[in-house]
């Protein structure tokens, strides 16, 4: 239900105990879904191409990024690892994710210590890891802040990451779109939102509501679930019962809006359409199929930790961006939420994590 | 506390300890709460003893049907129903645990590796009755490696199930790699959607488990040794019973309870997830603490325990009826806790010596 | 006399719907050991919790040093120096025994405590207690019920205190304790402390105690009768109408006891550092009594043939098959039932109803397929309830509102209803008043009569006695002597039992 929630589940598997875990992996072994994990790695990652990609300085680069507990965080280290593999010049030196920022901090010490030539971070919190990332710059060491962003500019070389307030923005100027053309005046409006004390859930929900006041729309009911299946299903369980007429609703996430959608079956509810975040293959598959509520959802990348990986070794290496003017590399870089509907999923599905 | 020591007949208080020569303490305690769990009278003293929290879930509803038109309907009865079953079979488990002394934190991990490991594509291949059986088989094997270690091993409770609820969620993780699995098949996520006569299949699976549990723990030797051994361990030893048997059962039950709530809530989500039943050990423990059971176990209800959940699955319901923002829930739910907690308590108090 | 140092008049207490206290009178004099004497559920422990300000009364005065007061709190009786040691000892298992006399008014400065200090203090009291051996760092945990005595004396001590108030202090004391409790009650009275001293135990008044005050239903009923004069007859019939002190059935007349076949053989057994190769034979419906000092191993046989301790070697047997060693479930199968040493530790559901703790061992004659018929188990028990003249014979009562007397008889209740053959009792009549103590005493003949064997263990000698037929004396986990109860007499008994302590 909160961050301290997702902490202690990560300190729970600091106490696996090896019995079990040796157990667990013969389990996995035999079971586990993931047969073509292999060819999954690398859909994240780009192949090399230009001049920049030819092996250079042999470079060590640090990453840290919480746990991977959810398909999308799942992706963004899956997809970093799947890129550094690309270069032969890069060792790529990972840390187990964690949701405490204080593991996190100490683990971000750790690769300080091993004088990482650069670092690739992806807090948990992005105010919480500032100042170890702010060590790391001051001892030489270019930091690449991913994603959730540090809070002082003193902190990292360069930042790379979703936009949290485009994705709602996107999801709101969709729904505004589709209502206007049906022609209803003034819709019920349903949101669900993910962890309500994270910065990024505070961002998504502004840009829903400006999206929407662009068509004279607003939010008629806000309930925040906390990115599980079962935590969305319960939510929207209760939506339905308080809204017994809805016209379109946003989820920000499509892990939890496996559940959110189980509860509109369940409810036997299909009166609304209804828009998801992030980009899950499930979810651009059930687009595809167009035979549910879900008719879009506005993307949020997981390859970003690619990107981030790549330049991670530029930096370390002194080069520039092939495809921009001049020597350095920009000190930002913001990736477009693109909103995936029916028309364009095909281009977005092998991207997409699962 | 007269309402407590009402004699099964209703013919108003008991007189303090009149007969033969009574001790000291006796008289100055002179009530017999205590009485309340002999199953001849649970019937009656369970409804007095819950009363508090009766109190509590109907002012709630009063609150519901006040604020939100919407909150009175039968529909909306049957969600918060169906909500409360997956945390309410859990919390059945918990009750007999908590009841026979022990306590277990496992329970949310249980949940979480039952639902991946019956939702992994070689199990789906199964279909409905390989996945069922997959996770009331892996809920009640977990129960049992817990219940072996407690009992046999002579490491306390609390440890041994702490460190399941690392194990079982790590091990949810590795099979899962992570990700929600889908279930495809069909007739397993019509569990939750099921109807009969209007009433979710959901719904009757939490109701056959409260009448099973009751009658299992109220009306059988099995029950009674229960509240035997979580009263005294030692004298119950020294009765003769078979006091680690016992508690390895116990364990074991709990573990199956969170085998069928891993069912219900795989079929309601549609996926297994590693993440699934965050937290819900605390939820279960919680409902039980507030359903009047003692946290140092030997006495106990049911009947308290689900009032506990029913409770906190109204609460949220109502929340988000009048779409309230998550930290005034938040601190709502807090209070809500501690009052009932508070009112449960003034509804048994004794005298005290 | 001069002015009391304490004086009671006319104090009530009452508790919904029950008189504890119904005009209690008291006084207490500087110097002196003054006895209190009543039954169970007489008041005295009302009275003492209403001394140590854990009570307040609802009438009555209370004078203190010639000035009217009134004890608000536990810490108002303290100020002016009165301190209890309670029965079960008030102790915090986890602290040192420093930590413990210290607490609540710890040695610091600067809310810093003072640690040296602290174990300088604790130390001399210790020394003053006569027990200089006992570290002041152990923790209390891990001392006896005798050291945690003294560890709640010390503290006693470490406040400036006038009055001490005993509560049964030597029920939980072996022997040569004892005497040093009365030394150290010697002691503080030549130092000016009154003791305020409760005790079951006659001889025990007679030996330390001045004055005898004699509380019966809440009421004083004889006060300051003098401790070494008043007859025995006169201090019992005060406390309970009855004129008598132990009054033991009459044994059968039956000499064809040797013929009838052992019921309970053992043969042999040892566990090391507790008892070393002993062997005896109980019969049908003989009474064996085990006779020794704290630590003379008495407790560990019984608990052995119990199959609550595993024997090193030896084997145990009942009606000629031998038991699984270290099992109970074995042991009860073959028809043994314990009645342990602390009942409310070990053997009562204090939650539970009498119905259900005399049930618990035979749930499964009252079950079918699982399923309690809850009526024939409370037929059943109302049976065993009233066979055994257990009050109040309505067995839907909690167990825990029944006296000692009646607590130790429905623990017999429950072996009764499972048919056991062979009883053991382990210090049947501790916290149990004399007018109970005799009912139990018949109580355990007539099973005995009925061909139940019974293993008595007990502390006090005259028990054994009056009540075994044959005894067997303990030294040091070793049988010394095995006799009729009939050819030995308590003298003798204590000699023996003494001979090797002394060595």
């Amino acid at each position: 239900m909160d961050k301290r929630g997702l902490g202690g589940m990560d300190r729970r598997r600091l106490l696996l105990s090896g019995a079990v875990l040796g157990g667990g992996a013969l389990v996995a072994g035999c079971t586990s879904n993931k047969s073509d994990a292999s060819t999954d790695d690398v859909k994240g990652a780009s192949k090399a191409g230009t001049d920049n990609d030819k092996p250079g300085k042999q470079v060590t680069i640090g990453f840290s990024a919480p746990a991977a507990d959810h398909g999308w965080m799942a992706a963004i280290t899956k997809n970093a690892m799947a890129q550094a593999k690309q270069y032969s010049d890069v060792h790529f030196e990972a840390v187990e994710g964690t949701n405490d920022v204080n593991a996190q901090i100490s683990q971000v010490q750790t690769l300080i210590g091993k004088k990482v030539d650069v670092l690739v971070i992806l807090p948990f919190d992005g105010k919480a890891l500032t100042s170890v990332a702010q060590q790391a710059m001051d001892a030489g060491i270019p930091v690449i802040n991913l994603d959730r962003v540090f809070d002082s500019p003193l902190a990292y070389r360069t930042w790379v990451g979703g936009d949290n307030f485009g994705m709602g923005l996107n999801a709101g100027l969709y729904i505004g779109k589709a209502l206007k053309a049906k022609g209803v005046s003034s819709p019920v409006i349903g949101e669900i939102a993910g962890i309500d004390n994270l910065e990024l859930t505070k961002q998504r929900s502004a840009g829903f509501k400006q999206g929407l006041a662009k068509y004279g729309f607003r939010v008629g009911i806000r309930q925040a679930a906390d990115f599980t299946a079962d935590s969305g299903q319960q939510v929207m369980s209760n939506v339905l019962q308080a809204r017994s007429h809805l016209d379109a609703v946003w989820n920000h996430d499509d892990d939890q809006g496996i559940g959110v959608e189980a509860a509109i079956k369940q409810a036997g509810r299909d009166e609304f359409f209804m828009v998801g975040g992030a980009g899950s293959k499930h979810a651009m598959t059930e687009i595809k199929a167009d035979n549910s509520v879900l008719k879009a959802t506005v993307v949020y990348p997981s390859n970003m930790s690619a990107s981030a990986i790549k330049l991670a070794r530029l930096i370390a290496q002194h080069k520039g961006m092939n495809d921009l003017v001049g020597q350095d590399l920009p000190s930002s870089l913001t990736l477009f939420s693109a909103t995936v509907t029916k028309e364009n999923v095909d281009q977005y599905l092998p991207g997409a994590f699962s | 506390m007269s309402q407590q020591t009402s004699p099964p007949g209703g013919s108003g208080p008991l007189p303090a300890t009149g007969q033969g020569s009574p001790s000291g303490s006796a008289r100055q305690t002179g009530s017999s709460p205590g009485k309340g769990s002999g199953p001849s009278f649970l019937g009656h003293m369970g409804r007095v003893r819950n009363l508090g929290l009766f109190v509590v879930l109907v002012l709630l509803c009063v609150i519901g049907a006040l604020t939100s038109g919407n909150f009175a309907t039968r529909q909306n009865a049957l969600v918060i129903l169906s909500s409360a079953a997956v945390i309410g079979v859990i919390t059945i488990g918990q009750t007999f645990v908590i009841i026979g002394g022990g306590i277990d934190l496992s329970v949310g991990a249980i949940v979480a590796l039952a639902s991946v490991w019956c939702t992994t594509v070689a199990t789906q291949s199964y279909g409905l009755g390989g996945m069922v059986f997959c996770a009331l088989a892996v809920g009640a094997v977990v129960g049992l490696i817990n219940g072996l270690i407690i009992s046999y091993g002579n490491i306390v409770a609390f440890i041994v199930t702490i460190a399941m609820m690392a194990s079982a969620r790590g091990l949810a993780e590795r099979i899962s790699d992570r990700q929600s699995q889908v279930v495809t098949v069909e007739s397993f996520n019509s569990i939750a959607s099921t109807k009969w006569l209007g009433i979710p299949l959901l719904v009757y699976i939490l109701a056959v488990a409260v009448v099973l549990g009751w009658v299992l723990l109220n009306r059988t030797t099995f029950g009674r040794r229960t509240f035997a051994i979580g009263g005294n361990q030692e004298a119950a030893r020294l009765a003769g019973l078979d006091v680690r048997r016992h508690t390895l059962v116990l364990y074991v039950l709990s573990g199956l309870c969170c085998g069928i709530a891993a069912v219900m809530l795989t079929a309601r989500t549609t996926s297994g997830a590693s993440n699934l039943g965050n937290l819900y050990e605390l939820d279960s423990i919680a409902a039980v603490i507030i359903g009047g059971t003692l946290l140092t176990g030997g006495r106990g209800s049911l009947i308290g325990s689900i009032l506990g959940v029913l409770v906190f699955t109204t609460i949220t319901n109502i929340f988000v009826l009048n779409n309230l923002t998550t930290d005034i829930q938040q601190i709502a739910k807090g209070l809500i806790i501690v009052a009932a907690v508070l009112i449960q308590r003034r509804g048994r108090r004794t005298a005290t010596p | 006399m001069s002015a009391p140092l304490l004086e009671m008049q006319g104090v009530v207490k009452e508790f919904p719907g029950v008189r504890a206290l119904d005009g209690v009178d008291l006084d207490v004099a500087a110097g002196e050991v003054h006895c209190l004497l009543g039954q169970n559920g007489a008041g005295k422990s009302t009275l003492i919790k209403v001394l140590a300000g854990a009570h307040q009364p609802d009438a009555g005065h209370i004078t203190w040093e010639g000035e009217p007061v009134t004890l608000p709190t536990p810490t108002a009786a303290m100020r002016h120096g009165i301190a209890t040691i309670y029965q079960e000892l008030d102790l915090a298992d986890g602290l040192t025994v420093a930590e413990n006399i210290y607490l609540g008014h710890e040695q610091s400065r600067l809310g810093f405590t003072q640690r040296s200090r602290m174990h300088e203090a604790a130390r001399q009291l210790m020394r003053r207690l006569g027990h200089p051996e006992i570290p002041v760092t152990r923790e209390v945990g891990e001392l006896s019920s005798a050291g945690k005595q003294l560890v709640s004396m010390a503290r006693a001590l470490s406040h400036d205190t006038r009055l001490i108030i005993m509560d049964e202090p030597s029920a939980v004391l072996a022997h040569d304790e004892v005497d040093n409790l009365f030394r150290i009650i010697g002691d503080l009275t030549a130092a000016g402390v009154a003791v305020v001293y409760i005790s079951h135990r006659m001889e025990e008044i007679r030996r330390i105690g001045d004055r005898v005050t004699v509380l019966k239903d809440g009421r004083t009923v004889a006060r300051g009768l003098p401790a070494r004069t008043t007859p025995t007859s006169e201090l019992v019939s005060l406390m309970t109408g009855r004129t008598v002190e132990y009054v033991f059935p009459p044994r059968p007349q039956s000499p064809d006891r040797k013929e009838r076949p052992a019921l309970l053989e053992v043969e042999g057994i040892s566990r090391p550092g507790e008892f070393h190769d002993v062997s005896f034979t109980v019969g049908a419906g003989e009474i064996v009594g085990l006779a020794g000092l704290v630590g003379s191993g008495r407790s560990e046989i019984l608990e052995t043939v119990y199959g609550a301790r595993r024997p090193a070697s030896g084997h145990i047997s009942v009606a000629g098959s031998v038991l699984r060693p270290g099992s109970i479930t074995a042991a009860v199968r073959a028809g043994i039932g314990l009645a342990p040493e602390e009942r409310k530790s070990q053997a009562l559901f204090l939650h539970s109803s009498i119905a259900h703790n005399v049930s618990m061992s035979s749930l499964r004659r009252f079950a079918r397929a699982g399923f309690l018929d809850s009526r024939s188990e409370l037929a059943a028990t109302t049976e065993a309830v009233r066979s055994l003249d257990l009050r109040p014979p309505d067995p839907t009562r909690p167990v825990r509102t029944l006296s000692g007397g009646n607590q130790q008889k429905a623990v017999v209740a429950r072996w009764l209803l499972k048919d056991c053959r062979l009883l053991l009792l382990d210090e049947p009549t501790r916290g149990v008043d004399v007018g109970a103590r005799a009912e139990l005493y018949t109580l355990i003949r007539r099973l005995a009569d009925s061909g139940v064997g019974v293993l008595l263990v007990s502390s006090e000698v005259p028990e054994v006695l009056g009540l075994a037929d044959r005894v067997l004396v303990l030294r040091e986990g070793r049988v010394v002597r095995e006799a009729a109860a009939l050819d030995l007499d308590e003298s003798k008994v204590l000699d023996l039992v003494m001979e090797g302590s002394s060595a």
